[in-house]
């Protein structure tokens, strides 16, 4: 059981296809949502991955839950290639990777109770041999959960809860499986700032009570300090830079990362500062740009930039960023 | 052993789910009609022997009168042609018509729904074919189908129910699919999914019962064309001639003469009977409907109650000398009335002013009164909010008392709004230019014609948007564009306050900066005053000059930008800054509020914060604080702050 090898992903790719540009081209565009990820989850780690809409941060997610099939590359789990397996061999890894959605509103279904929701997953999985068990075990998630006394919301529905207490659900459902790792999808974006730093610091408390590790995807790199152990920044598809969390933040040395460091609100207006803040939006993942992705919105961009795609390159054990401008 | 165990549970939750729905059903005055004209129908099938006079099946009936009597004590309804009583042969032939209808509309509601489920669930090949054939049937006409059908076999009753169900699936079968095509792409069964859950198990626990609501509306109308259907067939008499419908009472009728001897009769009641239960499912149908399909929801923007009849309050705050000042809301407080239960306190004494191209940030989590705030100052709220006190002065005129006339012609104009999420309020079939240049002309008729154009391409340019996407679509706009064009609209008539309802919350951070950064030019270049509705402190930090922070309906705390972030008095403030992340310090742990804010229909009898406060003490939880002036702009509602004066 040696840490590399508990999760490695290598080389990922999906594309979609975006069908013919007209109905006489032979070609069809393809949507570059992933486009080479490589990276690896430690035991009980947390990793924050940071992009835009359309970075590929979601589909990247589907990926790992094995609810897409990846276009190239291995995704390996405790030293076994996941990435093709059939739905029965599926069923197994499901138990220890588990997904905590965006929006708690929508990703419970509202003619359930609070009870049925936690339980699903056990039925699903024909786990517990009897109602005892399978309540005992629903009343942990829920406390673990944070969802105390579990009884007074057993058979509440979704509606009659809160933001913070709905999205507390989704991850009591998802710990009643006793995963390895979570996979939260923004899970704090759609709650308000006082309680987005409850359900962090419930995440935060699991991985360290329950050892299990954590894949963060946030929009907002201001959330993930205090959190999580390494950051990777994705752009159109691809890691622009991956380390620590202390080096991605305090040394970023991608220009997206430091253009995303920039704009996070501060909440001091004495401490207004410059914001670096890029101009369109994300490029279509249809045609992606040459060259280096970024260069069309990139602020110091140079003129190989555009015709020369930059590797990663290594900037410590750890550190890793894909720009032009560290090729010494 | 384990089914039996895990069965008994959901029954319960079955029962429960009964209950909710008779609750709000019982509110529906058309669906209880309905269903009341059914319970007439059906105990009348039920109990034929015991109501009607006579036995319409044995021969004895045929002895009762002489043909076509007219309706007497005897006979209520008269006799028909061979003389048996009309009342009879109505009761017994309710059963019939019954019986049809009921065992018809099971079958096509089987056959509908399997298909439409598959169809909508699976997708792909399976959906074009099913769906393809679906359509085939619906081209084809039932009735003259149904008759070629019936007219070739024998037509006996299990040969019409099984024609009349195996035509009638059609409709269904789309509802159904459109349901499920809907309920499949929403979020919860993506997260069955990743839980392990296969198909089976997803369309029996999280399709059906979203679909069962429609199905059983579907069902109700599927009845009463199966019963109408049954009467045409008779009617041609293609009906069973061994069981007597009202469909062939009325062929009998009007095959032997009834029309002619003047026996109305004859033709009436059947006629009644048929029409009674096809209204009565109608409305039936209709009343389910209203309290089961939730895109039948009132809108939540419906113009609202008249204000309350209040004393004039004299202004209490000083103008400040520079600045126009546009907007003074004094005390202002909104109740939503709740039918049976006390009035909620939704907002409780707000005041706060704003000079021309000042950015005021109003603060608060989900539920704390801002919308209802905002809201309010246009008078939009919803049907069930009433303002009960306070005052709104815009440019000196009360806005709660100004008449809707003079209202609408500040809404939009002088004053207009960016809503929550407004981004996916545009129009998709409508270029955005086009929908821009609608609300000029919307709300300036005097506008000249030849000149909203120009104004298009001069607003987009102002958010931002080059000229030459005019004619995109929204769904060739990105979300943070769509934003920027809805921004656009709200700047089409020149107005001097904008209200931005969470403008950027949706929003990617590079994009909510590009979003802070444009309203902040505006504001600057056309001297906009903007109120800027947020949950987010940091946002407000950004770009606010002063900001009101509230609590369950009341200020916490009204401060300058810069009074708010390093002198807040107020345990509140003070904790939703501790609440957020620090980049300075990425290794701080963040601190949050324990607890939620207070449900507005009941809120604590002290400070409403109280409960949720570290700081608290007695008196807290006895007695509300009042709006303490902490200095010449700093204003916070907390025992706290008078303790320490």
């Amino acid at each position: 059981m040696s840490k590399q090898q508990f999760l490695e992903v290598r080389g990922l790719k999906k594309y979609f296809d975006a069908g013919r540009p007209s109905l006489f081209s032979r070609e069809t565009r393809l949507v570059h949502a992933v486009d080479d990820v490589s990276f690896d989850l430690r035991r009980s780690e947390v990793l924050a991955l940071v992009g835009e809409s359309g970075c590929g941060k979601s589909t990247l997610s589907l990926l790992l839950m094995g609810l897409e099939e990846p276009t190239a590359g291995t995704i390996t789990f405790e030293g076994r290639d996941v990435t093709h397996l059939k739905d029965s061999e599926r069923k197994g890894l499901r138990r220890k990777i588990q997904m905590i959605f965006q929006d708690p509103y929508e990703s419970l279904n509202p003619t359930q109770t609070i009870e049925e929701i936690i339980n699903e997953p056990l039925l699903v999985h024909g786990i517990a041999k009897n109602k005892k068990e399978r309540d005992e075990r629903v009343k942990k998630a829920m406390e673990d959960a944070g969802l105390k006394p579990a009884e007074v919301y057993l058979s509440r529905f979704p509606h009659e809860l809160s933001g913070g207490q709905r999205q507390r659900v989704v991850i009591a459902a998802a710990l009643v499986l006793e995963p390895e790792i979570l996979l939260a999808d923004e899970p704090v974006s759609m709650l308000d700032v006082s309680i987005r730093a409850e359900i962090i610091n419930l995440l935060a408390e699991l991985r360290i009570t329950r050892q299990i590790a954590v894949i963060f995807i946030t929009h907002d790199l201001g959330s993930v300090g205090f959190f999580a152990d390494r950051v990777a920044v994705m752009y159109l598809g691809r890691i622009v830079e991956i380390g620590t969390v202390l080096e991605v933040l305090e040394k970023p040395q991608h220009p997206y990362t430091k253009a995303l460091l920039s704009v996070i609100p501060v909440p001091n207006p004495r401490l207004r500062h410059e914001r670096i803040i890029l101009q369109g939006e994300t490029p279509n993942p249809i045609d992606v740009p040459t060259g280096c992705r970024f260069h069309p919105r990139c602020p110091v961009a140079m003129a190989v930039c555009k015709d020369s795609d930059p590797r990663s390159i290594k900037l410590s054990k750890t550190h890793s960023a894909a720009c032009l401008l560290l090729v010494k | 052993m384990e089914s039996t165990i895990s069965h008994t549970e959901p029954k319960n939750q079955w029962l429960i789910r009964l209950q909710n729905f008779w609750r709000t059903f019982r509110k529906n005055g058309i669906g209880l009609v309905g269903l009341a004209m059914l319970v007439v129908i059906i105990t009348m099938a039920v109990f034929a022997p015991w109501i009607a006079p006579y036995d319409s099946s044995s021969s004895a009936a045929f002895e009762v009168g002489d043909i076509y009597m007219a309706p007497s004590a005897a006979h209520l309804f008269g006799t028909d042609d061979a003389g048996q009583d009309i009342f009879s042969n109505f009761v017994f032939g309710s059963r019939i018509s019954l019986t049809v209808g009921f065992f018809a509309a099971f079958i096509s509601i089987i056959i509908g729904g399997v298909l439409g489920l598959v169809a909508g669930f699976f997708g792909g090949r399976w959906e074009n074919i099913l769906m393809r054939f679906t359509d085939i049937m619906l081209v084809i006409p039932d009735l003259p189908l149904m008759v070629v059908i019936v007219a070739l076999t024998k037509p006996s009753l299990y040969n019409i129910i099984f024609v009349i169900g195996l035509l009638g699936w059609t409709t269904t079968a789309r509802v159904v699919r459109s349901q499920t095509l809907a309920v499949k792409s929403r979020k919860f069964v993506l997260r069955a999914r990743a839980v392990g859950a296969g198909n089976g198990h997803i369309i029996l626990h999280h399709i059906l019962p979203l679909v069962m609501p429609i199905l059983v509306v579907q069902a109700v109308l599927v009845v009463s064309l199966a019963i109408l259907n049954e009467s045409t067939l008779s009617f041609l008499g293609l009906g069973d001639p061994t069981a007597l419908s009202w469909g062939q009472m009325l062929n009998y009728a009007f095959g032997r003469g009834a029309m002619s001897t003047g026996a109305w009769w004859a033709l009436f009641f059947p006629g009644i009977g048929i029409v009674w239960v096809v209204l009565g499912l109608t409305l039936l149908g209709q009343g389910l409907e209203q309290v089961l399909n939730p895109r039948l929801d009132a809108h939540h923007l419906m113009p609202s109650r008249p204000t309350l009849q209040k004393e004039h309050v004299e202004s209490d705050q000083e103008r400040v000398d520079s600045g126009k000042v546009l907007l003074e809301v004094q005390h202002l407080s909104i109740n939503y009335i709740n039918e049976g239960n006390p009035p909620a306190r939704a907002v409780e004494d707000i005041s706060f002013t704003l000079k021309q191209g000042e950015l005021i940030g109003l603060v608060g989590e989900s539920g704390c009164g801002k919308t209802t705030l905002m809201l309010s100052l246009l008078r939009l709220l919803p049907s069930a909010g009433q303002i009960v006190d306070g005052s709104v002065l815009f440019n000196g005129k009360d806005l709660t008392e100004v008449s809707d006339e003079e209202l609408n012609t500040i809404r939009w104009k002088d004053i207009s709004i960016v809503f929550q999420g407004a981004m996916n309020a545009l129009n998709p079939v409508r270029t955005v230019g086009d929908q821009i240049a609608e609300a000029i002309t919307r709300h300036m008729h005097d506008f000249p014609h030849e000149k909203v154009q120009a104004r298009v391409t001069e607003l987009l340019d102002l958010v931002g948007i080059a000229a030459d996407q005019k004619d995109h679509y929204p769904h060739q706009y990105s979300g943070g564009m769509r934003q920027r064009a809805m921004i656009a609209m709200a700047l089409a008539c020149d107005p001097q306050v904008i209200i931005a309802d969470e403008p950027t919350t949706a929003l990617d951070v590079m994009i909510q900066a590009q979003i802070l950064e444009l309203l902040d030019g505006l504001r600057k270049r056309l001297g906009l005053a903007i109120i800027f509705v947020t949950h987010d402190l940091g946002v407000v930090a950004e770009i606010c000059d002063k900001v009101l922070v509230m609590y369950g309906g009341v200020t916490a705390e009204y401060a300058d930008v810069d009074t708010i972030y390093n002198e807040a008095r107020h345990p509140y403030t003070q904790e939703l800054l501790k609440a957020f992340p620090d980049l300075t310090k990425p290794k701080k742990k963040l601190s949050s509020i324990p607890g939620y804010p207070p449900r507005l229909d009941a809120l604590p009898a002290g400070c409403r914060f109280a409960p949720r406060c570290l700081l608290a003490f007695e008196r807290c939880h006895t007695e509300q604080p009042i709006l303490h002036t902490v200095g010449d702009t700093h204003f916070a509602s907390c025992h706290l702050v008078e303790a320490s004066k």
